[in-house]
């Protein structure tokens, strides 16, 4: 059995999740590992889209650091800016986006802004929305890669920077104005979780190996669905892990990294 | 218009946060479009150094546009040249930003005598995979910066508003986040579906600050790799300051008119500046120099932590005070990193 640490099974939990012929709205990090995975596994003709402008390229320059980074544009089909990789999206030309950010709550809400309750002299400023809050609008599914952690699975969030399912209500984002679907799958990794149709609340789907699904809800500071029937989340196997670690990234810049405590 | 008019957002966070009055921060639409008609739109040589398109272009009160995207051609001369002239009471507009605006947010930090930013409209700032911003930190925990959040289409389109000479743009995102309670847009039904759909308002910088590839003496400019929102920003300015990597006759502009993505009205200073956007990247002249970009933000981030600026002013009197141009600046820095960073980009095709 091959080893594997917790970023390559991000990953790779993130390429599986990924259908073959959609595009793929992509961070960088693990998302953009994860799609080029995907790529390279049972999903060869997903299209990459780039929120600094690239769009359907070829990855030929190596791992792009940012997304903006000349390493995503090669063999681009579209090179514009940012107004077009988002209005693509708002049209409706993507379908897949990944986001992450600092605390996520049960119905999906994500904050990437500020840790404290206080907006104008908070206790953490983080990075702010970037493209988050417009793709967990308007990519058709939403996925969102986390730390499992109760501190990060929290009540309530200090800040809703990428709209979730709101408080749940079931037009909560047809009156936000808002496009996509919302999130599909929250991927840890320990665990992936969806979200119950009716009360749009988090729904445990699958554990990592070793892990009981009830042990899950101790993880989290909320009430989780943990269904009857939980499977057990798949491994990296060997030929995946050679393409992380030969092909994809090969310097380790994004997979060899320690989970944050 | 339904004032009243918003998502079910209310009380799904935490957060607390002081309301504010609709105010435009930078000329409105309509100064701005008065502006634009003041001005002489000859074809004339608008070739000059920074320190006179600084001295000339830069004042207190106004609001400064950072061109670019994180680090991708980011205009760092220009931020030097304002850094060395000094500026006050600055609002600071951009997508996503990193090393620029942590330049000028730690030029504050050092001196606000010299700069002082006062509110920033914005998106994003931080070093994407390799961590936050340390001095937007520290200004933005201890309450020293007003800030207006928006996502990164949302400050894109709010250019774009002001490049098409509009007053807001309907989006088609932060309705139903905090950002719909924070900022200055507003949910509206419209008028035709009915439903709920968000505006955010155009942004007019006072002056664009741009880096480009390629431009000529009039400042018609081409842009290779991502546009990033810099056509937008130069149009929204009532003035723009682009530096370039090369600039190129008219003649040659000329032949390929597609290719110009800021036609030259929307500039009123070109300056020719090679490696202006370092440490970040150019597409087709180098990649991001990471040594020179993490070297700074360790230096920020202790400050931060320990709130010793000893090593701070430092970088600031090393870098940018004793250097009378970005050339000197440019000069100080190891050449086998630059060299590589020009390697690293791998030859990307522009045309001149």
């Amino acid at each position: 059995m091959a080893e594997y640490n917790a970023y390559e099974m991000i990953a790779y939990t993130g390429s599986r999740l990924l259908e073959d012929k959609k595009v793929v709205f992509v961070g960088t990090g693990l998302p953009l590992i994860s799609a080029m995975l995907a790529q390279h596994t049972h999903a060869p003709n997903i299209v990459l889209l780039f929120e600094a402008g690239a769009f359907a390229s070829v990855l030929e320059l190596g791992l792009p650091m940012s997304v903006g980074d000349t390493r995503t544009c090669t063999k681009a089909c579209y090179l514009k800016g940012l107004c077009s990789s988002f209005e693509l999206t708002q049209r409706g030309y993507a379908d897949y986006g990944f986001i992450g950010g600092a605390q996520i709550d049960m119905y999906g809400n994500v904050n990437a802004t500020v840790c404290g309750d206080d907006y104008n002299k908070p206790e953490v400023r983080f990075p702010g929305s970037g493209g988050a809050g417009a793709m967990a609008a308007n990519c058709e599914k939403i996925i969102i890669t986390m730390v499992l952690e109760k501190r990060r699975f929290c009540r309530q969030v200090d800040f809703v920077t990428s709209i979730g399912y709101g408080d749940g209500s079931p037009d909560y984002r047809e009156k936000s104005g808002v496009m996509g679907s919302g999130p599909y799958r929250v991927i840890t990794n320990q665990a992936i979780f969806g979200f119950d149709n009716k009360t749009k609340s988090m729904m445990l789907l699958e554990v990592a190996p070793g892990l009981k699904p009830d042990d899950m809800q101790d993880k989290v500071d909320f009430e989780l669905i943990i269904p009857q029937k939980v499977k057990v989340m798949e491994k990296p196997g060997v030929e995946d892990l050679k393409l992380l670690r030969e092909v994809i990234d090969p310097t380790g810049v994004f997979l060899e990294r320690q989970v944050e405590e | 218009m339904e004032a009243e008019t918003c998502s079910p957002i209310k009380n799904i966070s935490r957060i607390k946060y002081k309301e504010r009055e609709f105010e435009w921060w930078g000329p409105s639409p309509d100064e701005a479009r008065k502006i634009q008609l003041s001005k002489p739109k000859e074809l004339r040589d608008k070739r000059t150094t920074l320190k006179e398109a600084v001295t000339n272009l830069i004042k207190d009160g106004q609001n400064l546009a950072l061109g670019g995207f994180v680090n991708i051609r980011i205009p760092v001369a220009i931020v030097h040249e304002i850094i060395r002239q000094g500026a006050k009471d600055l609002t600071l507009s951009f997508q996503s930003q990193s090393f620029a605006a942590d330049l000028l947010f730690g030029a504050m930090v050092l001196d606000p005598d010299r700069i002082s930013i006062k509110r920033v409209e914005m998106a994003y700032v931080a070093y994407e995979n390799v961590g936050l911003a340390s001095l937007f930190r520290y200004l933005a925990e201890n309450g020293m910066i007003e800030i207006d959040d928006y996502t990164n289409y949302g400050m894109a389109a709010r250019f774009k508003a002001g490049a098409m000479g509009i007053p807001f743009l309907p989006v088609r995102d932060h309705g139903g986040s905090d950002m719909e309670l924070v900022n200055r847009g507003k949910m509206i039904k419209c008028p035709f579906s009915g439903k709920n759909t968000y505006l955010v308002p155009a942004c007019h910088p006072d002056v664009g600050l741009i880096h480009a590839q390629v431009a000529d003496e009039y400042g018609n400019c081409r842009l290779f790799g991502p546009l990033c929102t810099d056509p937008e920003i130069a149009l929204a300015s009532t003035y723009t300051i682009v530096t370039a990597e090369k600039i190129i006759p008219s003649a040659d502009m000329r032949r390929y008119p597609n290719l110009t993505e800021i036609p030259y009205v929307a500039v009123d200073a070109v300056v020719n500046q090679s490696y202006g956007g370092h440490p970040g990247l150019v597409y087709g002249s180098y990649w991001f120099e990471e040594k020179h970009r993490t070297m700074f933000r360790n230096i920020a981030e202790e400050f931060r932590v320990t709130g010793k600026k000893d090593k701070l002013k430092e970088y600031y009197d090393k870098y940018i005070f004793s250097c009378e141009t970005f050339d000197d600046y440019i000069g100080k820095l190891p050449q086998q990193d630059i060299r590589k960073a020009a390697d690293l980009d791998g030859g990307q095709p522009i045309i001149l």
